[in-house]
């Protein structure tokens, strides 16, 4: 192993694309297109083309926002809490995990523009100076959702931005055709001088530390969406840091659905090792834990409040007309990632694999009941709806969210490095001779 | 002037081009600056003085919905009427108005009305094939002179039919003479629901065939045998308001209501006792209870001599006995009785009903007798039961009406005029008046909506609206009713008086000479002027000149909306033939062929289906099962399981005389073996609203009339069901009826009231502060004691603040937009076999603390100074949290853009914006109203008084069961209702501050 070999391993994911990934953007693209014409076709005829039922007026398209919020957890998690903590395995995961972080952050914020009656009108939310003399409510949890979202995708794409400084200075220097130009701009005019490395280390050492807190706040101010309404099974003192380690649950598990096969495409096994999703699934099994012990608290909750319509809200949600939803629900999320105990499932990646897909179908529904199954059964029993059925529209426009993550995504890893070449080599030097980044890696 | 085109084209020269190019090019621009016709915004070339645009003007007129006759004022913006309300000073319903008048509006913009003449052409005489052409007026007429005139010519006038509804008033005299001119032509006054057998047995009893006037307002006990009176029985507006108003708590007691019926109707939802019997047993019960009366020598203003022969009529009927058929105890029909002739309450204090369509099997003309002699000993006649005032609707009995299809089948008929009656829809199937009608070789129908009946027509000259036109009822003696036109007509039609004017004037000879020359108008005014002596001027009236001068009466009139005088009661006697008669030989029904008794009831919303093709009706939830777009059979979950049927399953329902497929409908309140089905669905062929939607159960009766008062068997006939593979679920607005322990519909027992152990929910305390109200803070109370579900507030909501109508697939999804709701709530300890039923008219609180505000992201909603919670549509973006956040949930989101059909959107009101797909909305408390009436105040220079407000609910309601007004006035009633023992706030745990006060409804106890 030498600095050569990690370029030269490394940015042979940069060549030209074979035909697997041409067929996977296309794919994805088209899902992303399908999802574009189903929303269009929304705005044009109304909201009613979604299956929203009187009372569920939040249906799919906040559990997507949701879903895609939480996803984006992982990524600030890895690279920011873990590189202030020195954990070097994260090294080989980090700049996946903080691309999807972007990309899922981007992805979740069209959802309330797509969830809202008059999309057009989204900018009224955003508190600028103006000609129309209208101010925004900032007692409104949606309001703090507006500062949440843009602050993330801001940090985060800085945060991704500023570690691929210096790997897109490696890309120019090797890149000898019509990209060079571009590279040449993003590098920045990165030659990698010690002058240069001193401030960008303390520059990326602030903004860990800055990205740090978004961890747990974008994620709390999310889920005060919710625990500030006063609907039973949502008014809740618990959501904050519920929502936080279901976050950081979904987003690992999604991590893990991404690096698995990235891994074998690209012949990445010696970067990103056995031992990385190891530990990958040991956080992911803490927060698991973490999650279930919140729902266990809200059922308890419920029962030791007295009050009717919590109970009732439970009830209905366990027993009630979702309960299918819910029982899978509890499956995939609590039962399902219990199997990471065994060492011998942990460390077998297909196994992983699976699992971490049951963890995001898991983490989906959790969202849906949450919302779906509180509004259906509230207060006034005159209301209670029947059960939610989405229609085409709700789904091509979930599906297209998904097709729209997994274009960026693609788009990123065949042009950007995937892996911090400028990291792996500090992993190496840092390292005794004969080691490579594996036996690094495994150390920490 | 013949042009070479061929050289424009080929050889253009300079000079021509431009010039083309000059005169094209501002052409072109123009056209496309101009691309729609110009939409008149105001209708009036030359605007009259006295309309002000923007100032509502008041037409005082009668609503032509169902033969009641309620008095209505409508409310006319820039030449179009967009409100129609009742009138405080009619007599026949005091203001109040149910959902069919507030919806009378759809009739007079319905879509699908027939926009001027047509005459049928036959294409293809060999198929049959034929079409219904446009043709002028004049044309038409001509045509229908020409065939009247060939048959009088030819001597047989007689064998002309008119077929109208039963016209009480100047109309009914034209039509009278009209039939007369032509030689004797036959005049079929047909309704269908006719109450033959209450007439009969009226008849047979006290020898006044008549449907007497019940007095609801005296009943201090009320025995309803299956009277609708709150839905479609008789009067039901006016019927509401007094029997709410005697229903109050007075004093520690209030009267008590007792309903006895197969079915839970709405009308027995509101009863302290209800009792489920078999079908046509009902008669039993109420000659038990005179059993009981004369047997224990209660009877009351009966002479000495009469009370043992009265005692023989009944003889048969024990107690005892009808328990076993009905399956009501014998001790609780003695105790009724008892409590029926309680002698320390004196005579005429009590009030028996039987109703006109409930009890209308085999057995009704005895069950009505019964029921007559039970008021009879009670000595309620003239007292309650008032012939002075008894209903001058003379209709036709389903008898007459098969004799005419009789006449027109063999060929006695050979030209039938019908106007405003759809007897092919209303006649049981197998009566075929479809297929005598067929026999009539031509057939002209003056009705201005297209239905089955229509359909059949040679020649339509579809007449005006009830609102477009001039007329008169008298639906009691006593009450003339003035109809003026409010608007100018919709479409090309013309008035049916003037129409027959024109054409008995056209058929010349001694015909003209009957009718006057100046139209309809003339000859209403001329018959108002004629009906001698004039009433005295009225107390209040302008001109209270000595000598009565018909100018001044007459605009007196119009403004009030008729001349009301108040008439004696009459003295009516029990008819000395009754003892020769066997008068309840027939009380008790014969066994049954088939497994399942089905019953029919005329709709609250439909009546006899004659408004099944508004909107508002077909959206509005039924009160009872929250059905909307549909009417399906209703079992109970028993029979449903017996048969192998659920919710929403399909099921072929067979008589002797039809079979109809009818979706399942579960309703557990039926008695044993019953299934129902609701009037009024099931049209063929009666436009856009209301073709192929439910089921019509008139296709399962039986054509034989009812053997002694020929009425049509309503009720009783023998079904066999046959569940099949095929589900069509009727959308339901409300899932569940038990309130699941929320206490949203609350109550109080009479006892703990009379006590003074209740008392009024105390404020919570709050961490915030509360908000300032300076000038006003606006409020309501709503009396759940009240309440009888009628959806008349509901209507009138939809009429007043433009709410559109969604559709039967957006009911499925529970998208309703109305503003108010009415839940309903069932709780098990009922009186007798029944529920207590909790109707909950559910709006927008107007929360103090309102949980909606504070999570809008925009302040599209926020508090107004005045106490209103406005929703600012301009500024909502739709992100919904407010519905979310509402306990109530009585936010409306728009789903799609809101459509109103041409020309429903003329009845939209000015004064209310409309809202586009994407914003939220809810009810305003009418804040236009609001706005109006401190305009009102104003320009009178004077302080807002209590009741300057009314929204358009409380404004509707029958049974004054909401009250509006302003709660930082102490005086005001609104204020005062706050601080009664039963006032409470609807899920006040959450210490939302409403400003609307419910107050709790008040059960019998034991």
């Amino acid at each position: 192993m030498s600095f050569t070999k990690i370029s030269d391993d490394i940015l042979r994911t940069l060549r030209a694309p074979g035909p697997l990934w041409y067929a996977s953007v296309l794919l994805a693209a088209g899902a992303a297109s399908t999802g574009l014409a189903a929303f269009l076709h929304q705005t044009q005829t109304g909201l009613g083309v979604a299956g929203y039922e009187h009372p569920i007026f939040w249906g799919i398209y906040i559990t997507d926002f949701v879903f895609w919020v939480g996803i984006a957890h992982s990524g600030t998690l890895i690279s920011a809490v873990l590189y202030l903590f020195r954990a070097r395995w994260r090294t080989a995961v980090a700049r996946a995990a903080e691309a999807m972080t972007v990309f899922a952050i981007a992805t979740a914020g069209l959802f309330p523009i797509i969830h809202i009656g008059r999309p057009w009108l989204f900018y009224w939310l955003i508190p600028y100076p103006n000609e129309r003399q209208l101010w925004v409510n900032f007692n409104s949890p949606l309001i703090w959702d507006v500062f949440a979202i843009s602050t993330y995708l801001t940090v985060s794409a800085m945060f991704l931005y500023l570690g691929l400084m210096p790997d897109i200075a490696v890309v120019r220097d090797h890149v000898k055709d019509w990209r060079r130009p571009i590279y040449k701009l993003l590098a920045f005019g990165w030659l990698g001088t010690n002058r240069q490395w001193r401030h960008y280390l303390a520059l990326y050492g602030f903004f860990a530390a800055l990205a740090t807190p978004l961890v747990v706040s974008v994620h709390s101010v999310v889920s005060w969406d919710f625990a500030m309404s006063i609907l039973p099974g949502w008014h809740s003192t618990i959501f904050a840091p519920y929502f936080v380690a279901g976050a950081i649950f979904s987003g690992l598990a999604m991590v893990i659905t991404l690096l698995v096969p990235m891994r074998r495409i690209f012949r990445l096994e010696r970067y990103i090792t056995v031992h990385h999703f190891e530990n990958l699934s040991k956080l992911m099994l803490m927060t698991s834990l973490i999650v279930g012990y919140a729902y266990l608290t809200e059922f308890f909750i419920a029962w030791y409040s007295g009050s009717t319509f919590e109970q009732g809200t439970f009830l209905d949600r366990t027993f009630g007309q979702y309960r299918g939803y819910s029982w899978t629900m509890l499956t995939c999320n609590v039962l399902i990632p219990l199997l990471l105990f065994v060492k011998a499932i942990r460390t077998n990646l297909a196994m992983l694999f699976v699992i971490s897909i049951f963890v995001n179908i898991g983490m989906w529904l959790e969202r849906y009941v949450i919302i779906v199954t509180s509004l259906s059964h509230d207060f006034d029993p005159a209301n209670w709806a029947n059960v939610y059925q989405p229609t085409w529209v709700e789904a091509a426009i979930t599906v297209g969210s998904f097709g729209m993550f997994f274009t960026l995504f693609l788009l990123f890893v065949k042009n950007f490095p995937a892996i911090s070449i400028t990291e792996m080599k500090e992993t190496l030097a840092s390292a005794p001779p004969e080691s490579g980044p594996r036996a690094a890696a495994e150390s920490g | 002037m013949k042009q070479d085109n061929s050289s424009l084209v080929e050889v253009v020269e300079r000079r021509t081009f431009l010039k083309m190019l000059g005169s094209a090019g501002p052409a072109v621009a123009i056209s496309a600056c101009a691309p729609v016709a110009p939409e008149r915004i105001i209708p009036f070339v030359v605007p009259p003085e006295d309309v002000i645009p923007g100032v509502a003007t008041w037409y005082a007129s009668v609503c032509g919905e169902c033969p009641a006759g309620c008095g209505i004022l409508v409310r006319t913006r820039e030449g179009r009427a967009v409100k129609v309300e009742g009138n405080p000073e009619h007599p026949v319903n005091r203001g109040g108005l149910c959902i069919r008048g507030q919806a009378s509006l759809q009739g007079l913009y319905n879509p699908d009305r027939i926009e001027g003449p047509r005459r049928r052409r036959v294409t293809n005489e060999a198929a049959g094939q034929s079409v219904l052409d446009a043709v002028p007026w004049d044309t038409a007429r001509q045509d229908f002179v020409d065939r009247l005139q060939a048959l009088r010519d030819a001597g047989r006038g007689d064998r002309v039919a008119v077929i109208t509804p039963p016209l009480t008033g100047t109309l009914g005299t034209l039509v009278s003479l009209w039939t007369e001119a032509l030689g004797g032509a036959r005049w079929i006054r047909y309704e269908p629901f006719a109450y033959e057998a209450i007439r009969e047995a009226n008849e047979r009893v006290f020898g006044r065939a008549e449907v007497p006037h019940y007095d609801f307002s005296r009943a201090d006990l009320l025995v309803s045998f299956g009277a609708d009176f709150l839905e479609t029985f008789g009067s039901p507006v006016g019927y509401a308001r007094d029997h709410a108003g005697q229903r109050r708590v007075r004093g520690g007691d209030r009267a008590r209501f007792v309903q006895i019926e197969p079915r839970l109707s709405l009308t027995g939802a509101s009863a302290d006792v209800w009792h489920a019997v078999p079908p046509e047993t009902e008669g039993l019960i109420a000659a038990a209870m005179v059993q009981t009366i004369v047997s224990e020598g209660r009877a009351q203003d009966v002479p000495e001599e009469l009370v043992p022969r009265i005692g023989q009529l009944v003889a048969a009927a024990s107690p005892a006995a009808v328990a076993e058929t009905t399956g009501v105890s014998a001790d609780v029909i003695r105790q009724l009785a008892r409590d029926f002739s309680d002698p320390a309450r004196g005579p005429g204090r009590t009030l028996a009903v039987g109703g006109g369509v409930g009890v209308s099997g085999a057995t009704a003309t005895a069950t009505q007798s019964a029921i007559a002699l039970l008021n009879y000993v009670a000595g309620n006649l003239d007292a309650t039961v008032d012939f002075g005032a008894a209903s001058t609707v003379d209709a036709a009995s389903f008898a007459d009406m098969q004799t005419l299809a009789g006449e027109m089948r063999a060929g006695a008929i050979e030209l039938a005029v019908i106007y405003d009656v759809n007897p092919v829809f209303t006649m049981p199937g197998a009566a075929d008046f479809q297929g005598a009608l067929a026999q009539v070789p031509f057939v002209v129908n003056l009705s201005s909506l297209p239905d089955e009946t229509t359909a059949l027509a040679d020649l339509l000259l579809p007449a005006h609206h009830a609102l477009e036109s001039w007329g008169d009822s008298n639906p009691r003696h006593g009450v003339h009713g003035l109809m003026q036109p409010t608007m100018q007509p919709v479409f090309d039609t013309r008035h049916v008086g003037d129409l027959l004017i024109e054409v008995g004037r056209a058929l010349g000879g001694d015909m003209a000479s009957n009718f006057p020359r100046g139209g309809f108008y003339r000859f209403l005014r001329d018959a108002w002027e004629a009906r001698q002596p004039l009433p005295e001027p009225q107390p209040g009236a302008e001109d209270v000149s000595a000598a009565p001068d018909f100018e001044a009466y007459w605009a007196d009139a119009l403004r009030r909306g008729g001349t009301f005088v108040p008439v004696e009661p009459a003295a009516a006697a029990i008819a000395a033939t009754i003892f020769d008669q066997d008068l309840l030989g027939s009380l008790t029904p014969a066994g049954r062929q088939r497994p399942f008794t089905l019953i029919t009831y005329p709709s609250l919303h439909f009546f006899d289906g004659r408004s099944a093709n508004r909107p508002w009706l077909q959206e509005i939830p039924e009160p009872m099962l929250k059905t909307t777009w549909g009417t399906g059979i209703e079992m109970t979950p028993d029979t449903a399981g017996a048969i192998g049927a659920e919710e929403g399953q399909m099921v072929s329902v067979e008589s002797d005389h039809g079979q109809v497929d009818a979706s399942v409908i579960l309703n557990p309140h039926l008695a044993e073996g019953v299934v129902a089905i609701a009037i009024g669905q099931g049209h063929t062929n009666f436009g856009r609203y209301a073709t192929d939607r439910g089921v019509n159960p008139i296709a399962l009766l039986s054509p034989v009339p009812e053997t002694d008062a020929g009425g049509v068997r309503w009720t009783g006939t023998g079904v066999a069901l046959t569940p099949r593979e095929l589900a069509r679920p009727i959308p339901r607005l409300q899932r569940t009826f038990d309130q699941d322990g929320r206490d949203l519909a609350q109550s109080v027992s009479l006892a703990a009231l009379a006590a003074g152990t209740v008392h009024p929910e105390e404020p919570h305390f709050s961490l915030y502060p509360d908000h300032d109200h300076p000038d006003h803070r606006w409020g309501m109370a709503i009396d759940l004691d009240s309440c009888n579900g009628c959806n008349a507030c509901v209507a009138a909501c939809y009429a007043e603040n433009n709410t559109p109508v969604m559709g039967a697939d957006s009911m499925r999804r529970g998208r309703t937009m109305a503003w108010l709701r009415i839940e309903r709530f069932e709780e098990p300890a009922g009186g007798g076999d029944g529920p207590d039923n909790r109707f909950l008219p559910m709006l927008c609180q107007h929360c103090d603390h309102a949980p909606c505000e504070s999570v809008c992201p925009v302040f599209a909603t926020y508090h107004t100074e005045e106490g209103l919670n406005a929703q600012v549509y301009n500024r909502c973006v739709g992100t919904r949290y407010c519905s979310n956040n509402c306990p109530y949930k009585v936010r409306r989101f728009n789903w799609f853009t809101p459509e109103f059909a041409a020309p429903l959107h003329l009845q939209l009101n000015p004064d209310v914006t409309g809202r586009s797909a994407g914003v939220m909305e809810k009810c305003s408390f009418c804040v236009q109203r609001i706005q109006d009436g401190k305009e009102t105040a104003r320009d009178e220079d004077r302080p807002m008084r209590d009741g300057d407000v009314s929204p358009a609910c409380a404004q509707s309601c029958p049974a004054q069961a909401i009250v509006f007004g302003d709660m930082n006035d102490p005086g005001s009633r609104v204020t005062q209702l706050g601080d009664d023992a039963r006032a409470y706030h609807a899920l006040g745990v959450f210490n939302t501050r409403p400003a609307v006060t419910y107050l709790k409804k008040v059960t019998q106890d034991g």
